[in-house]
């Protein structure tokens, strides 16, 4: 069967005020639930900061205990004139083991179709034994993986291309 | 939900030069196919809450009616089993009549309309359908090379019923001259894929003299939805 899907394009340079509401929205947590902080910023083949591009993350773990947000489990966060952009996730009493803390979505302007990623936490004891990244080649794995700070948060860069091109992904 | 590999041509190339961003900003790497039980089964919840009384009506946010050609675009959202996508959340955003940008970073020399900003956001209803009342777009240029126009279009970024399914793409108008010379358009391969970007002009969703109809379908990735709605 030949599929009749509707195809992308591009968000173009001008989302940002048509966008923000969601940014406005989601940007403060209300719950007592423990919260992380991750932390990166966003890369052309270039090394070049991109400082027009869009981070969305859906975070099924997380809406559970987020049930006074707008819209729980999700954040939009632009990215500033560095191409950096910080992603406060609440953290569910249960650990999250093996499976990425936020599925991530990366818009654009050149971005022909949005890019699809995960974000997983370094010092999660069940990365060895995740789903998700078991099926990810083992020299590419480490993009996909925030690492520890010493003050508490997580750093996690998104490149675009290169050596350290990050693994984007299409879900079966 | 399932999701099959989309076939070559569909999509836009990620690195297409005459659209000049994209050589440096496309992944280089196929995106790798991969199962995640979160991303196929399970979406944030849209709280009818989030939809402000004249999201749906562009026309009806200033102090008095915006410039331009008044117009109603409407359709339906499906998943690839022709099922309805229901009570999804929608947005849309576009430049004014003139072809300005309701944006800090748009330097494009023509007027600003205070009645109009351009954004938009609805729910899809229980058979899919969504429909919003704006101003038909302008042309702008947009610098990318010399004489660079981007034909009219309206932005569209949908949510779906799960993850996966999200998709923003841009809507165009038909018999527009301005196609065969925009990379952005031409950046998708398949001149199918290319022709369902574009509405159809509705005598029947036409509102007697208040406003033209324009028809945009819309086909999100995804088969086998749970009866349960998602």
């Amino acid at each position: 069967m030949t599929s009749k899907i509707t195809t992308s394009q591009t968000i173009g340079p001008f989302p940002h005020e048509a966008w923000r509401w969601a940014v406005d929205m989601t940007a403060n947590v209300e719950s007592s639930a423990p919260k992380i902080v991750v932390k990166g910023a966003i890369f052309d083949g270039d090394g070049v900061a991109i400082n027009d591009a869009w981070v969305e993350t859906w975070m099924p773990d997380s809406a559970p205990v987020e049930t006074a947000h707008a819209i729980p489990g999700y954040r939009r966060v632009p990215s500033n004139d560095e191409g950096g952009f910080s992603l406060q996730i609440t953290m569910p009493q249960a650990a999250i083991t093996g499976k990425p803390v936020a599925y991530v979505t990366v818009f654009a302007r050149g971005l022909t179709k949005h890019q699809f990623t995960a974000v997983f936490l370094e010092d999660d004891a069940g990365l060895a034994q995740s789903e998700i990244l078991v099926q990810v080649p083992q020299q590419r794995r480490d993009t996909l993986i925030a690492k520890k700070q010493a003050d508490g948060s997580y750093l996690w860069n998104i490149n675009m291309q290169g050596a350290q091109e990050t693994v984007f992904f299409d879900y079966i | 939900m399932n999701f099959d590999a989309v076939d070559s041509g569909v999509y836009p190339e990620l690195i297409y030069p005459p659209y000049k961003s994209t050589v440096k900003r496309g992944p280089t790497q196929a995106p790798l196919r991969i199962n995640a039980a979160a991303a196929t089964t399970t979406n944030l919840f849209a709280s009818p809450r989030l939809i402000l009384p004249h999201d749906m009506d562009m026309t009806a946010q200033g102090q008095g009616e915006p410039l331009g050609e008044k117009i109603v675009v409407t359709g339906r959202v499906l998943d690839e089993d022709g099922k309805p996508v229901r009570n999804s959340l929608l947005e849309v955003w576009q430049c004014n009549s003139a072809g300005r940008y309701w944006h800090k970073r748009d330097q494009h020399d023509a007027p600003l309309d205070p009645n109009f900003t351009g954004f938009g956001k609805m729910l899809t209803d229980d058979d899919g359908r969504y429909r919003f009342v704006t101003i038909k777009p302008g042309p702008y240029p947009w610098g990318n090379h010399h004489k660079a126009w981007r034909p009219a279009h309206i932005h569209f970024s949908m949510f779906g019923n799960v993850y996966a399914q999200r998709l923003v793409t841009q809507m165009y108008f038909p018999s527009d001259p301005l196609f065969e010379y925009d990379p952005i358009f031409q950046s998708i391969p398949d001149a199918a894929a290319r022709q369902r970007l574009i509405s159809r002009f509705s005598l029947e969703e036409t509102v007697d003299d208040k406003m033209l109809g324009y028809e945009f379908d819309i086909v999100l990735r995804g088969r086998n939805a749970t009866p349960m709605g998602i």
